[in-house]
């Protein structure tokens, strides 16, 4: 006992109680708070204890109620419940052998204390200090157990008799309380333990159980791993063989075969193409240096070898094309590519691929056959080749073309350049040309000619065809014609055919002579024999008068014979009736310029038309008016024919004007004509050209007179002359026929020979 | 009686066969007239012929070949050749193959008697 404490009996007032103001017992409220902890033990037996203390506080109207268990070492009491101010204390508790809990079982009595602080100074520490404390033990099987208590913290209520009787009561429920909580903590305990050994052992199976899973995901994660690792090697695998695979496809289709050559070891590896490429079998040949060496063609084994030596000892890439010669005669053209490469261990590699190129060496060889035929035929044929991206001006030329122009071969090729080679006076046709090429892409088909640096001339046919590309970029593709000796033996030849007419004309007018003189020397002859011998009959004596009558009616009868010759002569040159019919004078004038076109370009005479495309028909003898047009046209080409220096241009062109007229007028820019001799140009024999016989322009004025209409010319603004003739295009048929009757004998006479002349 | 000599004519031109017999009658010839040399080589006149009036271009044998082919049987006749082509450069080359004369038609009464009497003159 700690020195200054007070005696026990000091801290005691358990004597009062008895003496204190009796108030009858409150049994009503007493047994309604036994039912309410019967029904809460049978509720709720884990909070019994603390349904105890809150009723204890209740029904004594105390501050603090309570109840104190002895611990199983039987060392100290434990607050088990608390209800009041010093619910806060539970689980708090007081020593068994110096404590008020003590004291009431060391007595086994209740015992009311005050100020209990003075004796057990720990308990001045449980605030609020109790002014009162009121204690009764209880018992569980006869043997006690704990204190059940209730405190009054300040002076204005004191405990009582009753107080103390409630509390009894209270307490002999508190020990069947007890021993329910007793059993359940037991239970609880030995629940506890046991859960606590299961928990061990659980713990300790979840720690086997927690390792083998662990393990068991980690094998689960090798094989997984591992089973990936393989199909990876699966698939790659496949890959490799596809690609292998592809790559030996490849190597088929593409002709190329490959090698594979380690140099320290000499292990090589051949392609399947390349063991087909050396035409070996793959199964039963082993690759070989040697081998393949005795495969390639005698004359390139040593350049080969030479070369892949020479790369294996620098360690180089090497590219040798050589051939192969094949058992059976075969050969093959290969383009060889050796790639040099050192691996990981040093060692030196070569990867090499081999192509068989046979075929493209083949059609390397047919082209360029066939290039040099074309070479050769453009040469032989002196044509060159063209062409012209329109929209770049960027032309390409055949080297024949080079030739041609006299230009040196890869010079490049501009208009500029062309225009300083072309003669003067075809420049401006070829300008124009030119330009309308730009325009529409049309086809082109132009002559014109060279002045080469010597003087000389060249004369060049060209003809080219317009294309479009996807994009509507416009080319030119076309072929130039070197024609100049053709064109200098055309000339020739139409030299020789003019004199040959000349001639032909002179001899058939000798023989016609002859023909004629023939007929009618016959019948003269007998005409002047017989008179002679009607005479020499009538001189007789006696005259023989009955033989001069009968060589008389001789003579007379050869007269006729005379004369009948001649009428057949007439008949047999004569020409037929015009035919007449309606005549489309666009085309009768296009037939014309077809049958003249040659003779015009020949003259480079630079042609126009404009043919109105709504010309009504005209009435009349087409091959007369066609014979006009080709006069006329004649005329205007040889009007122009000693015109140089500026271009020959001719239009021709057709319209009706205003008077119901078909109007045909034909411009050239020839020499002209003097206007003071407009009148006579028609008239005959008179003419302007030295060979001309001045038939021509009479003859045809005679044929459009005969259809109607008129012919006239004029001269031009600029140089040149401009002939036309009308006629109406609804002429009457009748009158039409007998006056073109009428014409027939000048164009007997004059004008159809002078037309057909110039047929 | 005179002996008339024997002219044969060569023609076939009918006007001529039937005026110039005539006229040769009158100027004192015996005359025979024949359409083609054929009919003439085919006759029995060539013996007695003593002078040819044979015209150059006929059907057939011509003129000329008739005269060649009188030289190769040795029958020399002499020739008057009558065209009617009046070609002037056909009578010398006649000419100089030994005809006598070569007349164009129509001809004088004089120019025939000119040729005969060259004839007769050769014979």
């Amino acid at each position: 006992m700690p020195d200054g404490a007070v005696s026990l009996e000091s801290i005691l007032c358990t004597e009062e109680l008895p003496n204190r103001p009796w108030r009858p017992p409150d049994h009503e409220k007493e047994n309604s708070a036994l039912v309410a902890l019967t029904s809460a033990l049978a509720d709720s037996p884990r909070t019994i204890l603390q349904t105890l203390a809150d009723k204890v506080l209740e029904i004594l109207h105390a501050d603090s109620a309570g109840l104190s268990l002895l611990t199983k070492d039987e060392k100290r009491f434990y607050w088990a419940a608390i209800a009041g101010a010093w619910r806060p204390h539970i689980g708090g508790g007081t020593p068994r052998d110096f404590g008020p809990c003590g004291d009431v079982l060391d007595h086994n009595i209740p015992m009311l204390f005050t100020h209990w602080e003075r004796r057990y100074p720990y308990l001045s520490t449980a605030m609020p200090l109790a002014d009162e404390g009121l204690l009764v033990p209880f018992y569980v099987n006869g043997k006690a157990v704990g204190t059940i208590w209730a405190i009054a913290h300040n002076n204005r209520r004191k405990f009582d008799a009753e107080d103390l009787r409630l509390l009894e009561s209270m307490s002999r429920f508190a020990s069947a309380a007890y021993q329910a909580v007793k059993s359940i903590e037991d239970l609880k305990l030995e629940i506890a333990a046991r859960e606590k050994a299961e928990t061990e052992l659980s713990e300790l199976n979840d720690g086997l159980e927690a390792q083998v899973r662990v393990r068991t995901e980690e094998l689960e994660q090798r094989n997984k791993q591992l089973a990936d690792a393989r199909a990876r090697l699966a698939e790659e695998k496949l890959r490799l063989e596809r690609s292998e695979a592809y790559m030996a496809e490849a190597q088929r289709l593409s002709h190329t075969g490959s090698w594979h050559l380690n140099v320290r070891t000499g292990e090589l590896v051949w392609s399947q193409e390349f063991f087909a490429i050396l035409g070996f079998d793959s199964e039963k040949t082993k690759p070989s240096y040697p081998l393949f060496l005795e495969r390639i063609h005698p004359e390139d084994r040593s350049k080969f070898d030479q070369v892949r030596s020479a790369a294996i000892r620098e360690k180089k890439d090497y590219e040798v094309e050589y051939r192969l010669l094949l058992p059976g005669g075969l050969t093959k053209y290969v383009h060889g590519i050796g790639h040099c490469s050192a691996s990981q261990s040093a060692d030196i590699e070569y990867i090499a691929a081999a192509m068989d190129i046979t075929e493209r060496k083949r059609a390397q060889e047919e082209l360029r056959r066939s290039e040099a035929f074309l070479a050769e035929g453009q040469h032989l044929s002196r044509t060159g080749s063209f062409s012209w991206r329109v929209a770049t001006d960027e032309i390409t030329w055949s080297e024949q073309l080079y030739r041609i122009f006299g230009f040196d071969r890869g010079v490049p090729v501009t208009l500029e350049l062309i225009g300083t080679r072309i003669h003067p006076e075809d420049l401006s046709a070829f300008e124009e040309q030119i330009e309308r090429s730009r325009q529409d892409g049309s086809d082109v088909q132009l002559e014109f000619r060279l002045q080469m640096p010597d003087h000389s001339l060249k004369y060049l046919h060209t003809v080219a065809h317009g294309t479009r590309d996807q994009n509507g970029r416009l080319e030119y593709i076309g072929a130039v014609q070197d024609v100049t000796e053709r064109r200098l033996s055309e000339e020739a030849l139409s030299k020789v055919r003019s004199e040959l007419a000349h001639v032909a004309r002179v001899t058939s007018l000798g023989v016609l002579t002859a023909s004629i003189a023939h007929e009618v020397n016959q019948p003269l002859s007998g005409i002047i024999t017989n008179a002679n011998t009607c005479l020499r009959m009538l001189a007789a004596d006696p005259p023989n008068i009955d033989g001069a009558r009968e060589t008389a009616r001789r003579t007379i009868r050869d007269g006729n014979r005379a004369s009948e010759v001649i009428t057949r002569l007439r008949g047999l040159f004569s020409k037929k009736d015009p035919t007449i019919e309606s005549v489309d004078l666009n085309e009768a004038t296009r037939e014309v310029i077809v049958l003249s076109l040659s003779k015009l370009q020949g003259e480079r005479v630079s042609l126009r038309t404009e043919l109105a495309d709504d010309l009504p028909l005209v009435t009349g003898d087409r091959v007369q008016l066609q014979q006009v047009i080709l006069n006329l046209l004649q005329n205007a080409s040889d009007a122009m024919s000693a015109v140089d220096g500026r271009p020959r241009t001719l239009l021709i062109k057709t319209e009706r004007d205003e008077r119901d007229h078909v109007l045909l007028t034909m411009q050239d820019a020839g020499v002209g004509f003097e206007p003071q001799n407009q009148d006579r140009l028609f008239e005959a024999f008179y003419s302007s050209k030295s060979g001309g016989m001045g038939i021509g322009l009479s003859v045809s004025r005679s044929i459009i007179e005969a259809h109607h209409g008129r012919l006239w010319a004029a001269p031009n603004d600029g140089p040149g002359a401009t002939f036309a003739f009308s006629i109406p295009c609804r002429s009457e048929c009748r009158t039409g026929a007998h006056s073109l009757g009428a014409i027939q004998t000048p164009a007997v006479t004059g004008g159809v020979q002078h037309v057909t002349r110039n047929l | 009686m005179v002996i008339r000599s024997l002219v044969a004519v060569i023609d076939d031109d009918e006007s001529v066969r039937e005026s110039l017999p005539d006229l040769l009658r009158e100027l004192g010839f015996a005359v025979q007239a024949f359409s083609t040399a054929e009919e003439f080589l085919a006759s029995d006149y060539i013996g007695q012929t003593r002078c040819l009036i044979l015209d150059i271009a006929m059907p057939g044998m011509s003129g000329p070949d008739l005269q060649r082919e009188l030289t190769l049987r040795r029958q020399e006749i002499p020739v008057v050749f009558i065209t009617a082509h009046g070609d002037e450069t056909v009578r010398p080359r006649l000419l100089e193959q030994g005809a006598v004369e070569c007349l164009s038609k129509p001809f004088s009464d004089a120019a025939l008697l000119r040729a005969l009497n060259a004839a007769f003159r050769v014979s």
